[in-house]
């Protein structure tokens, strides 16, 4: 039985793939493609480079793709007469090809900012090449660094940012853990950091990392908030509640110890301001700054907490032990 | 015809179904936001159609209950120093006795049950027991309400503490009212189904004798006092 699913398994995929003898093979494109004169002219009167370099191409991880599996336009001899109006247009014909071969990446895209810019007619938005190359399509995240390098080539303000970021400085350092774009931003299905979704999903993605702190902020009004708006479908009608990032900042993210951080008790009552804008200078000491109140910190909550501790299993359970005593008497007098 | 003796006012009773109403609203809209990582807390917020409007409830209740709690003590003040009010609620030491007693009893030590007045030991336990936990419960409320009004005056640590002390308030008084209010209104043998005075503001001469004898002694002596000129 397994047996014959595996011969079938490998039927269906060997029908499937496109079979080398139906199409022209790789070396027979490039004894033209080779020539760095071939080129041809856009309607807009840009000159289109027709050469392809066969370095990148054996270096990159579609080495043993046939030309004609992406260029399947351009895959009969003589080539079909073809006019585009601009290289953008180019590049903008040859996208559909990616998801005949990755097409639940090509889904995941249709979520995303980028494919919406696309759909509203945006040329300037990127589709797959402008992010993975064409001839040199390389593993994306090798080395890590390179992911927020692709994504600086049009985001070059927050690249700048984030580089100047407590992530940014750790990436330089080579530590590999921090987030680089696509950890909070997401690759193929990268969502409007407008949309509130995104803005109830920012805890759980620091905390992916920060778990010690989502856990105390979670327990705080904040938190809460967050938590529970995050789990309902109707929009939120209160206020904007806190999210890590209106405290820390965004791309800009320092060190909470650092002297320009927002967070640092010297800027935190202009911290707390921006949504509380009456707040004095005792109130930024109702947020307990992520501690566990304990005997060295807060030790007022903690007090509260140890005495309720105390008090309701006591006052609970003497209630409960009444009445069994006056059930077990009752039962005693019959 | 079966005797019944006047035990509550109407202006006490509209206030048992005030706080008995408000409580409910109160636990259903806050106890979702304490144990907001559960899976019925979360559903329960959508059912109320958001943790915003859930609120929006709990604090109109709130305040309403404040209002209420507000209106009680005033009333209770003004009659205490006008001396319009019998002081029969207030704990004595016959209360402390009568525990002890109700307790030797309960274990079989003695066969003598405590006799008690208008209020036992339990009543006013659970009145001044309400009284106290309404004022915490009000008081933290009104800090969490206006936390940067509090924060001018006071230590901003009061607001976490007073966000811990009114949640766990509201859970001590809802455990007490699931586990001894419902035991002693509801399935007690001795009331069960149902103790309806604090509704009808009636109980019946037998309850009287079973439940406060002391009190119907002198209620009695009383009748016989005025009485007695005329006979």
């Amino acid at each position: 039985m397994a047996f014959a699913a595996v011969v079938a398994t490998v039927f269906l995929i060997a029908q499937s793939a496109p079979s080398p003898a139906a199409r022209v093979d790789n070396d027979t494109c490039l004894s033209c493609h080779n020539d760095p004169t071939l080129s041809l002219k856009a309607r807009d009167g840009a000159t289109v480079p027709l050469r392809v370099s066969q370095d990148a191409l054996s270096a990159s991880v579609h080495s043993k793709v046939a030309c004609g599996d992406c260029h399947s336009a351009a895959a009969e001899m003589p080539h079909p007469e073809r006019s585009f109006a601009s290289t953008r247009d180019v590049t903008l014909a040859l996208d559909a090809e990616c998801r005949r071969c990755h097409f639940a990446n090509y889904t995941k895209t249709l979520d995303s900012v980028h494919q919406q810019a696309v759909a509203r007619g945006d040329r300037t938005a990127p589709v797959c090449v402008d992010c993975h190359g064409a001839h040199d399509v390389r593993k994306p995240s090798t080395p890590r660094t390179v992911i927020s390098q692709t994504c600086a080539k049009c985001h070059e303000g927050i690249a700048a940012a984030y580089a100047g970021s407590v992530h940014g400085h750790a990436l330089r350092d080579g530590n590999q853990k921090v987030p680089v774009c696509t950890d909070c931003h997401h690759a193929h299905d990268v969502a409007g950091p407008k949309q509130t979704a995104w803005e109830l999903r920012t805890p759980e993605m620091c905390g992916s990392c920060h778990a010690n702190k989502f856990t105390t902020y979670l327990s705080d009004f904040h938190g809460k908030t967050a938590s529970l708006r995050r789990n309902q479908n109707t929009p939120a009608t209160g206020p904007v509640v806190a999210r890590c990032t209106d405290c820390h900042g965004v791309h800009d993210i320092q060190k909470a110890t650092a002297p320009q951080s927002p967070v640092i008790k010297a800027n935190l009552l202009k911290t707390c301001r921006q949504c509380h804008p009456g707040a004095t200078d005792n109130f930024p000491a109702a947020w307990l700054s992520h501690y566990e109140p304990s005997l060295h910190k807060a030790q007022f909550v903690y007090a509260v907490r140890l005495g309720y501790a105390v008090v309701i299993p006591f006052m609970v359970g003497g209630l409960g032990l009444q009445i069994l005593l006056h059930l077990w008497r009752l039962m005693a007098n019959r | 015809m079966i005797r019944k003796y006047v035990r509550f006012s109407p202006l006490q009773r509209f206030e048992h179904f005030a706080v008995m109403s408000l409580f409910v609203v109160l636990a259903v809209t806050g106890f979702p936001q304490k144990f907001y990582d559960h899976r019925w807390a979360q559903a329960m917020i959508g059912w109320l159609g958001g943790v915003d409007t859930a609120r929006w409830f709990h604090r109109a209740a709130g305040i309403a209950f404040g209002l209420l709690l507000a209106a009680h003590v005033v009333r209770l003040v003004w009659q205490v120093a006008t001396g319009t009010v019998s002081l029969s609620i207030v704990p004595t030491r016959q209360d402390f006795r009568d525990a002890v007693q109700t307790l030797r009893y309960y274990f079989g030590l003695t066969d003598k049950q405590a006799r008690f007045d208008r209020f036992d030991y339990r009543q006013k336990f659970e009145y001044w027991g309400l009284l106290m936990g309404s004022a915490i419960v009000v008081g933290t409320g009104l800090v969490l309400l206006f936390p940067i009004v509090t924060a001018r005056f006071l230590p901003g640590e009061l607001i976490p503490a007073a966000y811990l002390a009114h949640s766990q308030e509201g859970l001590m008084a809802f455990l007490v009212v699931i586990v001894w209010h419902i035991y002693n209104a509801h399935l007690s043998p001795d009331v069960f189904p149902f103790d309806t005075s604090i509704f009808t503001g009636t109980v019946s001469e037998k309850r009287m004798q079973h439940e406060h004898p002391l009190e119907l002694e002198r209620l009695e002596h009383a009748a016989a006092d005025t009485h007695e000129p005329a006979a």
